[in-house]
């Protein structure tokens, strides 16, 4: 796609404008879903102290360069970038100013962050009563844990996510992905669009305080629930599922391949046979029902494993799923980079961007069939919009902007 | 807690399980008015899940069926039969939303499909919740929770070196999906109504959760490889350690706050070397070598000791905690919300994650939620009071196993 063929069809939320302070995941990620559905998204930044995804090495020449973070563009497509230094007050008057335009207005700073610069939303919402204004922090606003350093593996931890997540019997080894910054980033999504809707229809505001915490504990049902129905409380137990096995991720040939096999019913367990050509092992009495096979679960892994280990990983797949038994390989991005299911499906779209030409992103696949969502343009280069933004929309002069970035306040 | 932002709406869920269950739950925990069908005589899946209260099995007692399904009414039908088609179609013309996570060979089979039952509500917003989604080739492939975990990424940098790759210790990939689904159909409405959602539980995962991993992998800038409990390419420390009474998270992303780790630990000897100059170098070549140093100083200190040293020199540090003590934490207690259920008597669930204030700083206004359903407890509201069946056509409704 280059960047003149990119979607410019109206999304189900055009005409919705969006100041957005969000920056690295959980606060960036919302924007973008909101760009993605056409909305106009003004990423608020500062050379003072960048947005984090902007660091880190570059992937062409040897110098720090803003422009060439692959995460920096994945997460930022379709938005606006303005540069604003919130330690002048010019910056502050500004955003004041932008805040009159705006109907969402986003931020992941720290808390009290906001309140510090003046613009808490006591302050916006004098402004702009009917503003929606979402802070997502890591621990809310408010509580004991408010001002604790935390990332997303701290708040998995915090959460009870990474007391399971390990093999059997051993250390909790914790996830490595950003589970709380996504988490947290949808929750505040779908907050946001209820609280337009609320205001579609009353002419009402609304602040929204999202915890990353909060937003990974409401997705704890099966652990937390445990506890309060039990009194247990879980340990890692490997792949494990409490009705069904086989549950795991089995070996297959080639170079660290692997197959995920789930069986609940006893069709399925049928299934399996059959599509195994019926071994003289599935016929023990070890496995002959739901409940031995979840007591015996190791040693049919074991058996299942044997079976797996001299195949491909897309044979097992295909000849289970003919069988209807749940299977599909342990897959990387590039293997869903070469899926023809995902090819098929649009998983990826290539954005050109500035700096590194041609890039993977990935689309948001919130099918919508009337207005889809789609990538409308590639990330913003740092203040990429000063001029569109400040002299369209604020209405000041070329002097006035070129004045004001000589002062580092489009900064 | 209940929230009145999306009071007005109806929604009728069809949903087992996860994905479109907690979909509807976050509708119904914003206001809008949620109506589940489940088979008559057997239910939502969720409720042989379990965990049952004190460990008595039954269906009216599974802890996750009663979490995912507050705030909502539940009626029976079966919709492989016409007059259970007639019935459906009557909720759907008289509601707004209608989500599901038929899998596609069941919807096939069913008629569940957008272009019959627009027939009924031209308006309507329909969310198909499935594992591959509606188009494709895999669209009829079956999946559970590892299957969409391995699929959609989550496995492939879980776990030890030449060991199995792991996935989530409970189910999590369908409320990734009921998350992006809730906000479709929001969004869906705001733009006028009247489409049709598909969304894909690998691809809620993958697209979202990996996307950003994913760009840089094609740099190969940061390579996803299973390497237990430390990860590759980051700065040293950002892993699980022990410490005297469990696991701590220790973090530092920053060279300040590892810094400050440092002073706090009395400035050790070993942090001088050379070869723990660079931390990601540190992190990549020396990570357990580090742990060993790490652990000497953690292992004298409590996680509440380490929580408090976290907080006051504001260093990344966070106890690996069970859910025993994320139910005792203070600063969460309301979060999770008492209600009191026929059969179970008070239990205390999670509540939405968000705290809404509005213009004047008020509270935003809420009440407390709703039991989950009993199966087919609103039978006779529904069909009668809204559908306006009367009272004999319920009972031979009932005895033809219709609902």
């Amino acid at each position: 796609m280059s960047p003149d063929s990119q979607n410019a069809d109206p999304g189900p939320l055009s005409g919705y404008r969006v100041l957005d302070f969000g920056w690295v995941l959980a606060g960036a990620i919302p924007g973008m879903i909101l760009a993605d559905m056409g909305a106009e998204v003004m990423k608020v930044e500062t050379r003072q102290r960048m947005d984090y995804m902007r660091l880190g090495r570059p992937i062409i020449g040897d110098e720090p360069d803003p422009e060439q973070h692959p995460m920096f563009h994945n997460v930022n497509r379709g938005k606006l970038s303005i540069t604003l230094n919130t330690t002048k007050p010019d910056a502050i008057h500004l955003i004041k100013g932008l805040v009159t335009h705006c109907d969402v207005l986003i931020e992941n700073f720290s808390p009290g962050v906001m309140e510090r610069l003046g613009l808490d939303y006591s302050v916006i919402s004098g402004i702009k009563p009917e503003i929606v204004m979402a802070s997502i922090s890591s621990n809310g606003q408010t509580g004991s844990l408010r001002d604790l350093r935390a990332y997303a593996p701290s708040i998995g931890a915090l959460a009870g996510l990474d007391s399971t997540m390990g093999y059997e019997g051993e250390r909790p080894l914790g996830l490595k992905h950003a589970y709380a910054d996504i988490a947290g980033a949808l929750h505040s999504v779908f907050a946001i669009v209820s609280a337009l809707h609320q205001r579609k229809r009353t002419g009402r505001g609304q602040y929204i305080d999202v915890s990353m915490l909060r937003a990974t504990v409401a997705t704890m049902g099966a652990g937390l629930m445990e506890y309060e129905m039990t009194g247990r409380v879980m340990k890692p137990k490997g792949n494990y599922d409490p009705v069904m096995a086989p549950y795991g991720n089995y070996p297959c040939s080639g170079d660290d391949a692997w197959v995920s096999i789930a069986v609940r019913t006893e069709e399925e367990w049928l299934g399996l046979k059959e599509a195994m050509g019926h071994p003289p092992w599935c016929d023990d009495e070890e496995f002959a029902s739901p409940y031995s096979r979840l007591a015996n679960r190791h040693n049919l892994d074991e058996r299942l494993s044997g079976w797996t280990r001299e195949r491909d990983a897309w044979e097992i797949t295909e000849n289970l799923q003919a069988h209807g038994v749940a299977a599909i390989p342990v897959m990387g991005a590039e293997d869903r980079l070469f899926n023809p299911h995902f090819q098929e499906r649009g998983l990826y779209s290539d954005i050109d961007h500035p700096s590194l030409g041609a890039e993977p992103i990935y689309n948001l696949m919130w099918n919508l069939s009337r207005t889809p969502p789609s990538i409308r343009r590639h990330a913003p280069l740092m203040g990429e919009h000063n001029r569109q933004i400040f002299g369209g929309l604020l209405g000041m002069s070329d002097e006035d902007i070129s004045r004001l970035e000589e002062e580092q306040v489009l900064w | 807690m209940t929230y009145p932002l999306l009071q007005g709406l109806r929604v009728v869920e069809l949903g087992e399980s996860i994905s479109a269950p907690y979909c509807a739950k976050l509708l119904a925990d914003m206001g809008a008015e949620v109506v589940k069908i489940e088979r008559p005589g057997v239910g939502d899946q969720s409720r042989e899940y379990g965990p049952f209260l004190d460990d008595q099995p039954h269906h009216e007692r599974s802890g996750l069926f009663l979490y995912l399904n507050t705030n909502k009414q539940g009626v029976t039908l079966d919709l492989g039969t016409p007059t259970g088609q007639e019935i459906f179609g009557g909720m759907l013309a008289q509601s707004d939303i209608f989500v599901h996570n038929l899998p596609p060979p069941e919807m096939d089979r069913l008629g569940v499909d957008y272009d019959n039952l627009r027939a009924h509500n031209d308006q309507l917003v329909m969310a198909s919740i499935t594992p591959f989604g509606l188009t494709g080739p895999y669209r009829n492939y079956k999946a559970y929770d590892i299957n969409l975990a391995a699929a959609g990424g989550i496995c492939e940098g879980l776990g030890s070196p030449g060991r199995e790759p792991l996935t989530f210790g409970t189910p999590e990939v369908g409320y990734f999906a009921g998350m992006a689904a809730a906000s479709s159909i929001v969004i869906a409405v705001l733009a006028g109504g009247g489409q049709h959602i598909d969304i894909a539980e690998v691809e809620a995962m993958a697209g979202l959760y990996n996307g950003p991993e994913a760009l840089m992998a094609v740099y190969q800038w940061r390579i996803t490889r299973r390497t237990g409990h430390h990860a590759l390419d980051f700065p040293y420390p950002n892993c699980i350690l022990r410490c005297k009474d469990g696991y701590i998270f220790v973090g530092s992303p920053e060279g300040r706050q590892w810094r400050k780790l440092l002073e706090i630990m009395g400035d050790p000897d070993w942090a001088k070397e050379p070869r723990f100059r660079n931390r990601t170098t540190m992190n990549n070549e020396y990570a357990d070598e580090v742990d060993g140093y790490v652990e000497e100083w953690l292992m004298r200190h409590t996680k509440a000791e380490l929580l408090a040293v976290a907080l006051e020199h504001r260093v990344p540090l966070a106890p690996v905690r069970g859910f025993d003590e994320v139910r005792t934490d203070e600063s969460l207690a309301d979060q999770f919300a008492a209600v009191d259920r026929r059969d179970t008597g008070p239990i205390s669930y999670p509540g939405p994650p968000y705290n809404l204030i509005g213009p004047g700083l008020a509270r935003q206004e809420n009440t407390a939620p709703l039991p989950a359903p009993f199966l087919g407890q609103h039978n006779a509201d529904i069909y009668c009071g809204r559908l306006g069946y009367t009272k004999e056509e319920l009972v031979k409704l009932y005895q033809t196993g219709i609902i």
